[in-house]
């Protein structure tokens, strides 16, 4: 894992996903904008990172060692109570599967407090996919 | 009364006064909630609003007709079991009846345990049909999962491939890009390698599902099929540093399809190399035992942790261990093991100690059992 910069000024992106070439390619785009990259390989990591890194974004894959493990670490994120410091954490959830997050999210009470910010579909469409990051992003 | 039914609710539908308050004294003695109408209209608008879980409805009415009413509480919600009364019993309206949607029938007249029976009969009904719907529904719900999941890993490279290739591409001709495409274009081919070996081990799949694959039976030697599989596995596991050793009885005769044995003990032999580890080894015994023969591989490899094994032999199901490389597979070689071995009659079995190693042994019906062995008995 490489070190987190924390130059000021800079803002942390943290990508979950179990794809290694996936995130290499995400990195690599983030990177080029000038956007620090965090890694984690899976959900349980992915929450080290989130309290370690303090993101101001994160990317968050649905499908990793469970088909929906992705959903858990968002709720976990949004609605656990363990990781109250980051509930307002923006997060874009990304997975080669096209759904509608609302039928994720039945409880409609609570939707808008556990949806995520987005839902984007793999491959990236990697101007849009900057642009959305762009707005996202905490600032 | 039975506990399960308790307060469960009855409309009685009858144009007799007093038949409709014996039916309510009778029913709502054991515990049924129970509301009475005197005819098929008010009935009807009863059922509509409070979704009984039964009616009991004479077929002799004045207005609507019994057999009116059925079909009508059919269409507002057909999970409502119905039961017949009728003075006028006979054969042909009580086969009008149960044409209709009735579950059952009573010609007065009745005792009060003879209804409460057939109450009680019909919710018992009533709560099997809910169940084995709900069954229907979660089987078809798992069954969609399943190709979402399917697609997802038949996608997953393909998404990989694409993004290296998308960002290449737009990184132009940079010095970055210079030293990325090397690597990056190295990738791409792993992950097409995966995608096109996802592809046939699903086509295997599908095929042995489809009965497509493994109904030749030829006689095979079991130690024939071993020996030349370790023999294309030399060069990898001496790169990987791992002994191939093969203990095998000759011959160890089997009925099988000879391209699904190989594939068979070549899953086996290559997963025993790629979860090994550097000066490890894998042996490979076979034996015939009482009617059956038995082929082992034996690994001393990272074992498998205990919460994993039963689902081992599940379609994608890759054992994920913290702290140690990712190994490339496709989640579906073991599976299309235990397909083979079942179409072969025979059983797949595993038994690991994680962090020392695994034996995966498969049991098939010894080709030559009932007859007695000849000395040259080798058939191939």
């Amino acid at each position: 894992m490489p070190a987190t910069d924390t130059r000021p000024g800079t803002k942390t992106i943290l990508v979950i996903d179990d794809d290694a070439d996936f995130t290499a390619t995400v990195r690599s785009i983030l990177e080029r904008e000038g956007y620090t990259v965090v890694e984690a390989d899976s959900g349980a990591e992915g929450l080290r990172q989130l309290k370690a890194c303090d993101p101001d974004l994160v990317i968050l894959d649905v499908m990793m060692e469970s088909p929906t493990e992705g959903y858990g670490i968002n709720e976990a994120i949004k609605y656990s109570g363990d990781y109250d410091a980051f509930q307002q954490t923006p997060i874009i959830m990304v997975s080669s599967i096209q759904e509608s997050p609302d039928d994720r999210f039945p409880r409609a009470a609570e939707v808008d407090m556990i949806r995520p910010d987005r839902y984007l579909t793999k491959p990236l469409d990697i101007p849009k996919f900057l642009e959305i990051v762009r707005k996202v992003a905490r600032h | 009364m039975d506990e399960a039914q308790r307060g469960e609710t009855i409309v009685v539908i009858d144009d007799d006064h007093a038949m409709r308050l014996a039916c309510e004294q009778a029913l709502a003695k054991v515990g049924f909630t129970v509301s009475t109408y005197a005819d098929g209209a008010h009935g009807l608008e009863a059922v509509g609003a409070a979704r009984p879980g039964l009616v009991v409805v004479d077929l002799k009415m004045p207005g609507l007709s019994g057999l009116d009413v059925i079909s009508r509480i059919n269409a507002i919600d057909p999970t409502i079991t119905i039961v017949v009364i009728t003075g006028y019993a006979t054969i042909g309206t009580a086969v009008d009846a149960m044409k209709a949607g009735a579950y059952d029938f009573l010609p007065k007249p009745f005792s009060p345990d003879e209804l409460r029976l057939i109450v009680r009969r019909g919710f018992e009904r009533r709560r099997l049909q809910m169940a084995s719907q709900q069954c229907e529904i979660e089987r078809e719900l798992e069954r969609r999962r399943f190709v979402t999941f399917v697609s997802h890993q038949l996608k997953t490279p393909l998404v990989a491939v694409h993004q290296y290739l998308d960002v290449l591409r737009q990184l132009g001709e940079t010095p970055e890009a210079a030293a990325k495409r090397q690597e990056w274009l190295g990738r791409c081919l792993t992950r097409t390698d995966e995608l096109r070996h996802l592809i046939d081990d699903w086509l295997t799949l599908a095929q042995l599902d489809g009965g497509l694959l493994g109904r030749q039976r030829t006689r095979l030697d079991l130690s024939d099929t071993v020996t030349s599989v370790l023999q294309t596995y030399e060069a990898m596991a001496a790169r990987d540093g791992v002994t191939l050793t093969a203990e095998l009885a000759e011959p160890i005769p089997v009925h099988g399809d000879p391209t699904c044995v190989g594939v068979l003990i070549d899953n086996l032999v290559a997963n025993a190399i790629k979860y090994n580890r550097r000066g490890g080894t894998v042996t490979v015994r076979g034996r015939r035992a009482g009617g059956e023969v038995v082929v082992e591989v034996e690994d001393t490899g990272v074992g498998v942790p205990p919460d994993a094994l039963p689902r081992l032999f599940d379609e994608f199901y890759r054992v994920r261990q913290p702290g140690t490389p990712k190994i490339e597979g496709t989640g579906l070689g073991l599976p299309i093991c235990r397909r083979i071995a079942a179409e072969m009659g025979g059983v797949i079995e595993v038994e690991s100690i994680e962090g020392t190693g695994s034996t995966f042994r498969v049991r098939l019906p010894d080709a030559e059992a009932a007859v007695p062995v000849p000395a040259t008995g080798r058939s191939s």
